[in-house]
């Protein structure tokens, strides 16, 4: 039993070694590897920078510079360190904002007082930090707690593999270590011998078992060295039992995170539709057929689908369709027509031969009455061979086809949609009508975040399922939208309130779906505060309540911080 | 929510920011104040220092938690000054009841930055930052 204890306490410190493992690309004492929470650190901060120093598993002092109101790493940075008074020189730049420092005066335990001098261009500053650096190296690469082993192992499949294969090993060692009966030197009883069983049974003497102990040991101890010499304390952001969410310098920088200070300001009272995009009226048409007939197409072909047409352009024709009954009316007419025709000229004829005998009024009425008949010949006569054109009312692209050559049509059927995609209109609908009684200015946004800027053009006066539509221009030219596309309408109002100008992305939901900010109150922690929130437009919001003026808050990466468990 | 839940909230965020404070860092809650002597005062030691800068000297008066002075004798103090782009390191020595004073080589102007490391007798060296040029 003693022996399986021992294994099993090996094996859970075996994942210390996780490092050796999964860092394999990195020099040992990489700057992507530092140390954990356990590990000492310091942090200043003045209105510039701020600085965080870490003393790494190596006796590295490791230091992070960063602006302090934005986060913004700064590299290429002279850090000058000064321990108690005494100057142990610059850092040297060991990646990315990253500084590193080695010194002797780094390893006497005690507390230490720490001067850091930084000149980044043109600014340069002092900036004074005590530094507590513990008695043994050991206590630096203290076991890490069982709940980060734990979480780690279940991160890291390959890792309960080894340790299964550490623990069967084990086993099997122990089995071999066990005593075995060894031959009676003096033949006693058989039946004593014979019942005496392979193994000892558990409630045999302690003794014996002891004596196989110095070997577990020994194994323990092989498998425990590389723990020691080459673990690097694990780095995992944590969130702490008070709530506050512990985010290590690297990977803050990983994540990319930004903050900003929490300013007060005033900004308009918004409100939110829900809309959808239509074509502008005067900038898009229809395309109808006004008789029933048959379609043909232009020279060229139909339109295809997103080709850009002109105003006027003919997109197709239309052959009108009679029936037999109808036709044959027409073309008796026709006959007749042409019959009236020829004795029409005959008798224009006749009548400006005689011109100078016959009155100039008669020659008048007979010429009249000749272009009358020819008129109402040409009127009928496309009713049975002419077709009629179909024409585009407005320009811009083909966005709606539905014809196809020798399909018969009705008449008022819709046949080509022509929308302009520089000019397209937004149509909220608001369910309040006094809410939206003034608008001063308005934005929008699509389902995939694209901002819109808006002009408001004007408000229905009647409702339409119990929701009034209002009309807005896209003013600026966007790219990639469709009619019909629905969109969120943010509308300002003259009405002004005071909080908080952040950006959308600094608000998140928590577990609980509460909306919270991160703020910063000091380098590496983060606290969630539940804030009051408004849109403002598309990429701000407004804070009303939650939030302190002054606080740092996390303008970008807050959503990856709160994943951190 | 409730009444009952804000109140249980409340309560939450109270515990929660008791037991964040000795988390921040001693610089957030230093008292950052114009001293009476014109000088840039700021928690050192237990208790206040004001750092006064003039010409090339240093005066740095020490007094308690309550504002009342505190004796200078048998402390000693080192001051790292950067001013100007330059880095010079002053020693101060007691002047005074309540007063260190020392001079260096560097031109007090605004935008100085001084970092004072004061041992008072039995103590540790305990550090501060001061801008005794600018307005605070």
């Amino acid at each position: 039993m003693l022996i399986r204890i021992l294994l099993l306490v090996m094996l859970l410190a075996a994942p210390g070694v996780r490092p050796a493992f999964s860092h394999e690309g990195h020099s040992d004492g990489d700057a992507l590897a530092p140390p954990a929470a356990a590990a000492p650190r310091a942090e200043a901060h003045s209105d510039l920078f701020e600085i965080v120093a870490v003393v790494g598993p190596d006796r590295r002092l490791w230091l992070y510079l960063d602006r302090h109101a934005t986060s913004e790493p700064i590299d290429g940075a002279t850090v000058q360190v000064t321990v108690d008074g005494e100057d142990i020189g610059t850092a040297t730049r060991a990646s990315e904002a990253v500084y590193v420092l080695t010194n002797p005066a780094l390893d006497r335990s005690g507390q230490r007082n720490l001067v850091f001098t930084i000149t980044a261009g043109e600014d340069m500053d002092l900036l004074p930090a005590t530094l507590e650096i513990p008695a043994a190296a050991a206590a630096l690469t203290a076991a890490p707690a069982a709940q980060d082993l734990l979480s780690t192992a279940l991160r890291e499949p390959y890792m309960w593999a080894a340790g299964l294969l550490l623990l069967l090993l084990g086993m099997a060692i122990g089995r071999a270590a066990a005593p075995r009966p060894l031959p009676p030197l003096v033949v006693v009883e058989p039946p004593a011998a014979g019942t005496r069983p392979h193994a000892l049974p558990s409630g045999a003497p302690i003794a014996e078992r002891v004596a196989a102990a110095p070997a577990v040991l020994a194994l323990a101890a092989i498998l425990l060295v590389p723990v020691i010499s080459r673990a690097q304390p694990l780095d995992a952001p944590r969130r702490q039992p008070d709530g506050s969410i512990f985010m290590p310098k690297p990977s803050q920088r990983l994540l990319g995170l930004r903050t900003g200070p929490a300013e007060l300001g005033e900004a308009s009272v918004t409100i939110r539709l829900t809309g959808q995009v239509v074509a502008d009226p005067n900038a898009s048409g229809r395309v109808q057929a006004s008789e029933a007939g048959r379609i043909e197409p232009a020279e060229g072909g139909f339109p295809a689908l997103g080709q850009r047409v002109a105003r006027g352009e003919v997109l197709g024709f239309v052959v009108p369709i009679m029936a037999a009954q109808d036709r044959v009316g027409v073309r008796a007419s026709i006959a007749e027509l042409d019959a009236l025709i020829v004795i029409g000229e005959a008798r224009v004829r006749r009548l400006t031969a005689l011109t100078g005998t016959v009155a100039a009024r008669e020659i008048s009425d007979a010429r009249a009455e000749l272009e009358g008949l020819r008129q109402r010949r040409a009127a009928n006569l496309p009713a049975v061979t002419g077709r009629e054109p179909i024409v585009a009312p407005s320009a811009g692209l083909i966005s709606v086809i539905r014809v196809a050559a020798g399909q018969v049509i009705q008449a008022q059927e819709p046949l080509f949609d022509i929308v302009d995609p520089g000019r397209l209109w937004v149509e909220a609908i608001a369910f309040d009508p006094a809410a939206v009684a003034e608008v001063s200015a308005a934005s929008a946004v699509t389902a995939s975040g694209q901002a819109l800027r808006l002009g408001f053009v004007g408000r229905g006066m009647t409702l339409r399922q119990q929701g009034l539509p209002l009309h807005f221009r896209i003013d600026a030219g966007a790219p990639g939208l469709a009619v019909g596309q629905p969109v969120t309408v943010l509308v300002e109002t003259p009405r002004r309130t005071a909080g908080i100008v952040l950006p959308a992305e600094a608000v998140v939901r928590n577990p609980e779906g509460g909306q919270v900010v991160y703020e910063m109150p000091s380098a590496e922690r983060f606290l969630p505060r539940p804030v009051r929130v408004q849109p403002l437009d598309g990429q701000r919001v407004l804070v009303t309540a939650g939030l302190d003026r002054g606080a740092r808050v996390v303008t970008s990466g807050a959503g990856l911080i709160a994943q951190v468990r | 929510m409730t009444t009952k839940g804000y109140r249980h909230m409340n309560r939450r965020m109270l515990v929660l920011s008791l037991a964040a404070l000795p988390l921040l860092p001693v610089t957030v809650r230093a008292s950052n104040t114009r001293g009476p002597h014109g000088g840039h005062r700021t928690d050192i030691a237990g208790g206040h220092g004001e750092l006064v800068a003039e010409g090339g000297e240093l005066r740095l008066y020490l007094s308690d938690n309550a504002y009342r002075a505190r004796s200078a004798e048998g402390a000693s103090a080192q001051a790292v000054v950067l001013a100007a782009g330059k880095q010079t390191t002053v020693a101060l020595a007691p002047a005074g009841a309540e007063m260190l004073r020392g001079q260096g080589d560097f031109t007090a102007a605004p935008g100085m930055r001084v970092v004072v490391s004061l041992t008072l007798p039995g103590q540790r060296p305990a550090q501060a930052r001061f801008t005794p040029m600018d307005q605070n």
